[in-house]
């Protein structure tokens, strides 16, 4: 709660005294929930997943398969799936969409946040724009890039660039205008210049902010692969979804979600590691 | 050269360090609204190695004057000279914050070397420096400590120490102590008596509690406020240390006790933004129910 909290104070731009009281209250919560809560934690979750499975197999056995198919029905074709070697081939080819477009969106949109943070005119200047086109749903443009890219991996790569462009340039541009007035004064006092300033003070300040929006523009990259897989040439996770959904082979398209969600997990996990590894000052 | 009039002249140049000749500043409200008037004509000169300690209630302007001082903001009008010149921050002024404003990503000893980057010293130099101004302040043990480890005592010394390092000639202090508890806050001023006598900057220090100005300074600055502005300054003629005998007994301590503390209670009574505007304090609660 007190996370999604700070994502939202993050990235609507409700700046300083928001994400103080929620720092603090997610660094409480974290306090509360320290090694022998987070085993009793892990063990509830593993309940939880109990529970699922069980409700998925009543589901299952009352709606009949051609549905919704069992767990065991699933993983016999989650089985078949990596045994005959589609479910890698398409994994590979969604990762690829998806990292490339990702780590384009982050080249481009933290130095292009950072740059609008730091030159108030410029940032002034373009943010109606961004706000806009972060605004538009992004979906209106794909048979635009059609016409411009094809249907190959270069207009996938293009669609889940864009996708997750926005948060990712909002949140750093956020994140420098979020800047500590307080530090920024000891740091004039101290003498430090303009170039000092940034890089001491405005800088790390917005790396919680940027993390934020890797987060978001992750979760927004993956569901643009998807969407791309299945407007363009279909290929990938998105391509069998499409396949499978199609054909109502549905044990064989749960696999599938269960595979995007797993990926989802993978990637938004791992930054929050990334997130945890360089916040360490704030949790002692 | 100058007119008569001017506070320099009247101290005597070389010996000046710190001088404010009718200085008014008035913000705009951030969020809009009337210009706020923080300092009418408020005059002040610091000698060098003096200690000042500028009393005021709240909101009189003793945090604006400091700022004025270190050259953080320009006044509306009337001069404020640092070396006989306007001031520019640097490692010249030291200022500890009314707020520790350690940078928290930043371990103690990264905090404290924060204010050494533009002294043209060696990485050896400032580490060295680092070092020293750390086990002053007697934080060697958490030299690697983030300041979200700390205390507040702690903390505060990490910002004096910020403040030290590049030994300033002039060092401000925007109550330094009021966070602490007691028993901390007079081994601080203890401590910082030390420092001071060591080194001899020429001091400014912002407080409310008529005590410690006493106990601490050479000088006392007393501010009015609404507008804030220097109303008179006091010599504290007790002979220091203070701590090695009972000063608070001294007639003379309690003398300009009594005077700044009748001075301080009028204003917040006499002050329309104040709470306790108007109340006789003599009568048992003449405005109660
Ligand atoms: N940046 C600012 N913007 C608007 N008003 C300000 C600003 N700085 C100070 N003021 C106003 O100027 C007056 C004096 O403020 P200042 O902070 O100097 O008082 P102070 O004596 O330090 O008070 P305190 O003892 O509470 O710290 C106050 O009325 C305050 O509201
Ligand atoms: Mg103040």
């Amino acid at each position: 709660m007190a996370l999604l909290r700070r994502e939202f104070a993050m990235l609507f731009g409700v700046l300083r005294p928001c994400r103080r009281a929620a720092v603090r209250t997610a660094s409480a919560l974290r306090n509360l929930c320290k090694p022998p809560a987070s085993m009793v934690i892990g063990l509830y979750r593993i309940g939880f997943l109990a529970f699922l499975m069980a409700l998925w197999q009543v589901a299952a056995t009352r709606m009949g398969s051609n549905v919704l198919p069992s767990p065991l029905a699933t993983w016999k074709a989650a089985q078949t799936l990596v045994g005959e070697g589609q479910l890698i081939v398409a994994v590979g080819d969604s990762l690829t969409v998806y990292l490339s477009g990702f780590a384009i969106a982050v080249i481009v949109g933290v130095p292009l946040g950072v740059i609008m943070g730091g030159f108030r005119i410029l940032g002034k200047t373009l943010e109606v724009y961004v706000f806009a086109l972060a605004a538009t749903p992004r979906v209106a443009f794909i048979p635009l890039i059609i016409v411009l890219l094809g249907l190959g991996v270069e207009a996938k790569t293009f669609i889940v660039f864009l996708g997750a462009l926005m948060p990712i340039l909002i949140n750093a541009y956020a994140g420098v205008l979020a800047a500590d007035e307080e530090l920024l004064e000891m740091a004039r006092s101290v003498g430090a210049r303009r170039g000092r300033i940034f890089t001491s003070i405005v800088l790390p300040g917005a790396v919680p902010f940027v993390i934020v929006g890797l987060r978001i523009g992750a979760t927004i990259g993956l569901i643009n692969t998807v969407v791309a897989e299945l407007y363009t040439a279909v290929r990938g996770l998105g391509g069998l979804l499409a396949i499978y959904g199609n054909t109502f082979r549905m044990a064989e398209y749960f696999v599938v979600v269960l595979t995007l969600a797993a990926v989802g997990v993978i990637v938004t996990e791992s930054l929050r590691y990334i997130e945890a590894r360089v916040s360490r000052w704030r949790v002692i | 050269m100058t007119s008569a009039g001017d506070p320099a002249e009247r101290s005597g140049d070389a010996e000046v360090r710190v001088v404010l000749d009718r200085v008014c500043k008035s913000f705009v409200p951030a969020g809009g609204g009337e210009r706020v008037s923080a300092l009418h004509d408020a005059s002040l000169s610091v000698g060098s190695g003096t200690f000042l300690a500028l009393l005021g209630p709240s909101g009189c302007g003793k945090t604006t004057l400091l700022r004025l001082v270190d050259g953080l903001i320009q006044p509306d009008s009337g001069t404020v000279r640092v070396f006989g010149a306007p001031p520019r921050p640097g490692p010249d002024i030291g200022f500890v914050f009314q707020s520790f404003r350690l940078i928290p990503w930043a371990k103690v000893s990264r905090n404290v070397d924060f204010s050494l980057r533009d002294l043209g010293l060696t990485a050896a130099e400032r580490e060295e420096r680092t070092r020293r101004v750390v086990k002053m302040v007697g934080l060697t043990r958490f030299a690697d400590a983030y300041p979200s480890a700390l205390s507040g005592g702690m903390k505060q010394r990490v910002a004096l120490a910020r403040a030290l390092a590049p030994e300033p000639k002039v060092l401000l202090m925007d109550e330094p102590f009021a966070s602490i508890d007691a028993q901390t806050r007079e081994l601080m001023q203890i401590e910082l008596m030390r420092i001071w006598t060591r080194r001899r900057p020429a001091v400014l220090f912002v407080t409310h509690s008529v005590d410690e100005a006493i106990m601490l300074a050479d000088e006392i600055a007393l501010m009015g406020p609404r507008p804030g502005k220097v109303i008179e300054t006091l010599p504290v003629d007790l002979e220091r240390p203070r701590w090695t005998y009972d000063a608070r007994a001294e007639p003379r301590y309690v003398e300009l006790r009594q005077h700044l503390s009748s001075r301080m209670k009028q204003f917040v009574l006499n002050d329309p933004a104040s709470e306790f505007f108007g109340r006789d304090l003599g009568q048992p609660d003449a405005t109660g129910p």
